[in-house]
């Protein structure tokens, strides 16, 4: 489903991603771990497609696609969703609203009709369901006045809305306490399935205690320095990054 | 041109007039009118705004309109609410095209040439009180030259139960016109009202409308104040409010400024009593070379008040807006809270904002902030939304719906914001 090559990317100058590759085929849920700075965040802004940042060299194919080639619109309505790290909200862009907007313009470009009224309503219903989501939290204004754990689960009530076939989870778990966690990961779970693929970068092992991974793999100066199971996940959390440092600074 | 057209309308008034005070006024106007002549940019006042396009254009102060108001006024959205309507064309009073319903015959909703044989002790104890014409040439020529407005009269206790629309069409189908409405409206001990002032206009021709109102709020009062603004083509307006606040009164003012070549609007508000709220709010759109100009001013003359400005802006092609916010806190005024925004967003890279926020503070103990923004739509909103499959050119039009909504729902009036939100997305 998505294919990464030797890809280097940099911001005003500074490079962060130097030399990443990862396959991810559809039904897996890779973790993505490592210390701050390196290079978490980027990697999924690169693949959401933030503007800021410069591809210098290398290549992502998604579903046989030049991913980089696409506008940040077209990725997501080829299936591609990022959960961000840091919701924004959005004051006078009714939920609902946006949600309709999206659901369409996704539709539209997949040559389908506009959803029925009273079908979205339905599937919004349902949908709220996954994420055990306020009611009252739809008719107001985008994440506006959402506590942390509202706002997260948003995100992965607009990823269950809007049906993605790769999912990028941009440390969802930071500023959770234990309840919203477990809430939103049996949202992930309920959505993960066969033909749908994850990418969960995360900090801290505690959330891979519940979005079981099948691959973790951990990033450090721009490169994934070591891949295994959800074993080196235990691993790490345990004793920490320095050990991985030192084996990269040996080995160079 | 405009100065020779005012002298002989002048002349032609006074030979019909009939000796009484309200003459006096008018001549007292007149003269401070002459002396002054039309603000030039010289003055610090229209820095930015540049009168001289009507200096050099004639315009005949009384005629007759020959367009079909009627039809037109079918189709304006005041016609979907339910509402009392005071409807002026040219500056006329039209009994056939207004409407009253309120039941209440203590309270007063007619026309200004009415009320002043009518009800002339409310109408002398009032008029021209509060708006100034001293070293204000536009106000002086109002007062000269009043064609007819609003006169409404709320008695202590009472709430109208229908909004009121003081509707004024401007039809220059035959010539250029000047019109200048004057609205007189007074809101007694604990009465309270929601008013609507809205602007027309239908013909080719050019407009010129220079309104005065003035606005008394006794205590313990609360009046909703908006004023729409939809003149389309060739149309110059000025307008002058004066809301003059004694203790314990609310008073919330919204002023859309949805088209117009040349628009100034001059809000004052002067609290003259303890515990005043006033809140003030704007939204100008200009497109085309248009000037949008708000000189705002808030007279905190009093302890325990306070006041909230936001005004809102939507830059298109080369247009031009001004924003003056002058917050005035007298030495008497301890314990005021005032706070001033103005927020722009430029769509074009030929469009300009002038901003000036000014804070005069005399009184010691008080809480005052300014603040302007000038950009573009902020990045963070449009890449989420974006991120969720919304193309670029829809995302930007719902941010900015977004925007410009948020000034239009300060309106109380949920079926009139749903229409003025419409009118809004097409301007867009």
């Amino acid at each position: 489903m998505l294919s990464i090559k030797d890809l280097k990317a940099e911001i005003e100058g500074k490079k962060i991603l130097n030399g990443l590759s990862l396959e991810v085929k559809a039904g897996e849920v890779h973790a993505i771990m490592g210390p701050n700075g390196a290079g978490k965040s980027t990697l999924s802004s690169v693949l959401a497609g933030r503007a800021e940042y410069e591809v210098t060299s290398g290549s992502v194919t998604y579903e046989g696609k030049n991913l980089l080639d696409m506008s940040p619109e077209d990725r997501a309505r080829e299936g591609l969703f990022l959960a961000f790290q840091y919701p924004i909200e959005i004051p006078g862009v009714s939920t609902t609203n946006f949600l309709k907007t999206a659901v369409n313009e996704k539709r539209k470009y997949l040559g389908l009709d506009p959803m029925e009224a009273t079908d979205f309503l339905k599937m919004m219903r349902e949908k709220m369901d996954y994420v055990e989501m306020d009611k009252s939290l739809i008719s107001r204004s985008l994440n506006e006045g959402f506590s942390g754990g509202e706002k997260k689960r948003n995100e992965v009530f607009q990823m269950a809305m809007l049906e993605p076939k790769l999912c990028i989870m941009d440390e969802t778990d930071s500023g959770l306490d234990i309840d919203a966690l477990r809430l939103v990961s049996n949202g992930v779970n309920k959505l993960r399935n066969k033909d749908n693929a994850f990418l969960v970068i995360t900090h801290y092992q505690r959330l891979l205690d519940y979005i079981v991974p099948d691959f973790v793999h951990v990033l450090y100066k721009g490169r994934i320095v070591k891949s295994g199971d959800k074993e080196l996940a235990k691993e790490l959390e345990v004793k920490g990054y320095d050990w991985i440092k030192q084996e990269v600074e040996a080995n160079s | 041109m405009l100065i020779e057209n005012i002298k002989t309308a002048f002349t032609q008034y006074k030979d019909q007039a009939e000796v009484s005070g309200f003459s006096a006024l008018r001549e007292q106007a007149y003269h401070e009118f002459e002396k002054l002549g039309l603000p030039t940019t010289k003055n610090e006042e229209w820095k930015y705004t540049n009168l001289k396009v009507l200096a050099n254009t004639n315009f005949e102060s009384t005629c007759l309109s020959s367009g079909n108001v009627k039809a037109f006024l079918q189709n304006a959205l005041l016609n979907k609410i339910t509402a009392n309507k005071l409807v002026f064309v040219n500056g006329t009073f039209n009994a056939e095209l207004s409407e009253i319903i309120e039941k209440d015959n203590s309270i007063y909703i007619t026309n200004l040439a009415k009320a002043r044989s009518l009800h002339a002790e409310i109408f002398n104890q009032h008029f021209g009180k509060y708006a100034n014409i001293e070293n204000n040439a536009l106000n002086s020529l109002n007062t000269a030259l009043l064609s007819d407005g609003a006169f409404v009269y709320v008695p202590t206790n009472k709430t109208v139960e229908f909004p009121i629309f003081i509707v004024n069409i401007a039809d220059s189908s035959d010539v250029n016109v000047l019109n200048q409405p004057r609205n007189l409206i007074i809101v007694e001990k604990s009465a309270s009202v929601h008013l609507i002032e809205m602007y027309y206009s239908l013909g080719s021709n050019s407009v010129f409308t220079n309104v005065v109102n003035e606005i008394y709020a006794n205590e313990n009062s609360h009046v909703e104040h908006y004023k729409i603004q939809q003149q389309e083509g060739e149309s110059y307006h000025n307008n002058f409010t004066q809301i003059f606040q004694e203790a314990n009164t609310n008073v919330n003012h919204v002023t859309l400024t949805l088209d117009g070549t040349l628009v100034r609007n001059n809000l004052h508000f002067y609290l003259n009593g303890q515990n005043c709220n006033s809140l003030l709010y704007g939204l100008y759109m200009p497109h085309g070379n248009c000037l949008v100009d708000n000189h705002t001013r808030v007279d905190h003359a009093q302890p325990n008040c306070n006041s909230n400005e936001l005004y809102k802006g939507i830059m298109m092609d080369k247009s031009v807006a001004v924003f003056n916010g002058k917050i005035m806190v007298h030495l008497d005024a301890q314990k005021t809270n005032a706070y001033q925004r103005n927020q722009n967003i430029l769509l074009s890279d030929e469009a300009t904002v002038n901003t000036k926020p000014q804070l005069e503070i005399f009184a010691d103990d008080v809480k005052c902030t300014h603040g302007a923004t000038i950009g573009q739509l902020d990045e963070e909103p449009m890449f989420y939304l974006r991120s969720r499959g919304i193309p670029e050119d829809v995302a930007r039009k719902m941010l900015l719906n977004a925007f410009a909504d948020d000034i239009a729902e300060k309106i109380k009036i949920p079926e009139l914001v749903k229409l003025l939100e419409e009118e809004i997305e097409k301007k867009l």
